[in-house]
């Protein structure tokens, strides 16, 4: 699934698109979301991603909504959760009771959890776009452009080669332990993940050393030399950025009292 | 247990970042001594990193059936030190963010301070604890992992009802506790279990590399050959 999202983040209509305008455009709209205290400028958001990612830049819907699945679920269970648990006021349905707690809805918790299940959607849309359209080797060169120390930044790129590779090789063995009857019951599968897992971990550290024997041989001295070139966005960008940033917080203030649930 | 985007309050994110980033920094530093010193650590210290995203995206089994995954924090812990793992666990939490929309940006800093910070220190001083007290590493690690994932949906329900204190923080508090005693007590338990495999495996193997990661980390690791 990651091969598959790192190939779109290559290959995507947006793709060509200022990358610091893309960054700009996930996070400030990320922090809208989050701070808005109405539900409706979040949903616009969850609605309006997917309109561009799909439409625009041409990610497959069916991938996009596979991606999404897993975040969404959560976000529902969470919602359930808050509406069920939380508040104090105003009773709505009476439940019974499960173990010590009281089943019951309140209306200010389905509320408050409407409310941030709205920023939850909101806010993972804005993720996911960033994820869907700018390469993590792009966001590298951001990380370095804000001042993050380049021990980090260099250690994140290694990691993020490697991420893949070992995914792979664990993928593999756990396929050859289930043809050779691995995770056939609970404890089975425990010994198995167990030796995957340290399996995996002596092969990386092999794999840690054949790359430090590799870039010494290339002249490696402690730091990764790497073209960082960013370029301004442009003035046509800001402003379509701030002017489309203004429109989320002028909805926020009509929708402010705009009724629910 | 990640916090997922959008679900703390700005004011909490904020105040989340401020209370993780000095310990990161901390983190940072060590590293840098680390990497200064041997310069050879830097790459066995990126693919540790990416070793434990890969552990952490492994899927687990557990009693109850639900399927989910160890954080591998426990295991990085013991192996690296709690200051590496913390800045290990920072890059590892970005990428889960922005691979797999699972945590998120505005909840970083409080998912570092409870998976990154709280988790692996308890950890490494359960660990150290138990290997003092003369206690079998087998089960020091044990204790150390299960504890340390348990400290680590401790800080998160009471990160959860700080944030959400509805109607009040100790009531909120309870029923995030009953929910993640239900949900997460067994995954803790398993990833106990997980992770003395691994750790015994690797000891078996190849106890060369955890010499190695030894002297490579000075006192930062715990000298874990030649005990018990």
């Amino acid at each position: 699934m990651e091969s598959h999202l790192d190939y779109h983040a290559h290959n995507n209509g947006f793709r060509e698109v200022n990358t610091t305008f893309k960054v700009l455009f996930a996070v400030s709209t990320l922090i809208i979301c989050v701070a808005s205290p109405s539900p409706i400028i979040p949903l616009f958001v969850f609605i309006l991603i997917p309109t561009l990612l799909i439409f625009k830049a041409k990610i497959p819907y069916k991938f996009y909504f596979k991606f999404i699945s897993i975040p969404l679920l959560f976000a529902l269970i969470t919602f359930l959760y808050m509406g069920l648990f939380f508040g104090s006021t105003d009773i709505m349905v009476q439940l019974g009771s499960l173990g010590p707690l009281d089943l019951v809805i309140y209306r200010d918790g389905v509320q408050i959890g409407f409310l941030v299940f709205s920023r939850m959607l909101g806010a993972f849309s804005c993720l996911v776009f960033l994820a869907f359209t700018t390469p993590m080797t792009e966001l590298f060169s951001i990380f370095h452009r804000v001042h993050i120390p380049p021990i980090i930044v260099e250690l994140s790129m290694l990691m993020y080669r490697f991420i893949f590779l070992f995914l792979d090789e664990a993928e593999k063995m756990h396929q050859s332990q289930k043809t050779r009857l691995g995770y056939s019951d609970w404890k089975n599968s425990l010994r198995c993940l167990g030796m995957l897992g340290g399996n995996l971990f002596i092969r990386t550290w092999f794999q840690g050393e054949k790359l430090h024997m590799a870039m010494e041989s290339r002249g490696y001295n402690g730091t990764l030399k790497a073209m960082n070139e960013i370029e301004f966005p442009g003035s046509k960008n800001i402003i379509l950025l701030v002017s489309f940033e203004l429109l989320l917080l002028a909805g926020i203030y009509l929708s402010l009292n705009f009724p629910v649930i | 247990m990640h916090i997922m985007e959008g679900f703390l309050p700005w004011q909490w994110c904020l105040f989340w970042y401020l209370v993780a980033i000095p310990v990161v920094v901390y983190g940072v530093i060590q590293i840098k001594k680390i990497t200064d010193k041997n310069p050879e650590s830097k790459p066995l210290l990126a693919v540790s990193g990416a070793f434990m995203f890969v552990l952490s995206s492994l899927k687990l089994p557990s009693v109850t059936g639900s399927c989910s995954h160890p954080t591998g924090n426990g295991l990085g812990a013991i192996l690296f030190g709690p200051a590496v793992v913390s800045v290990l666990a920072t890059i590892t939490l970005v990428f889960q963010a922005l691979l797999l929309a699972h945590g998120g940006i505005t909840t970083l800093g409080a998912n570092i301070f409870s998976m990154g910070i709280v988790g692996p220190f308890c950890a490494w001083l359960i660990y150290k604890g138990c290997k003092n007290m003369g206690i079998s590493i087998s089960i020091a690690v044990f204790l150390a992992a299960t504890f340390g994932d348990l400290l680590t949906y401790v800080t998160t329900a009471i990160q959860l009802s700080l944030a959400f204190p509805i109607p009040t923080f100790s009531e909120s508090l309870i029923k995030f506790m009953i929910i993640f005693a239900y949900t997460q007590l067994p995954l803790a338990l398993a990833e106990g279990l997980l992770t003395v495999v691994i750790f015994d495996y690797i000891k078996k193997l190849r106890p060369d590399i955890l010499t190695q990661l030894g002297v490579m980390l000075k006192t930062k690791a715990p000298d874990v050959v030649g005990g018990k």
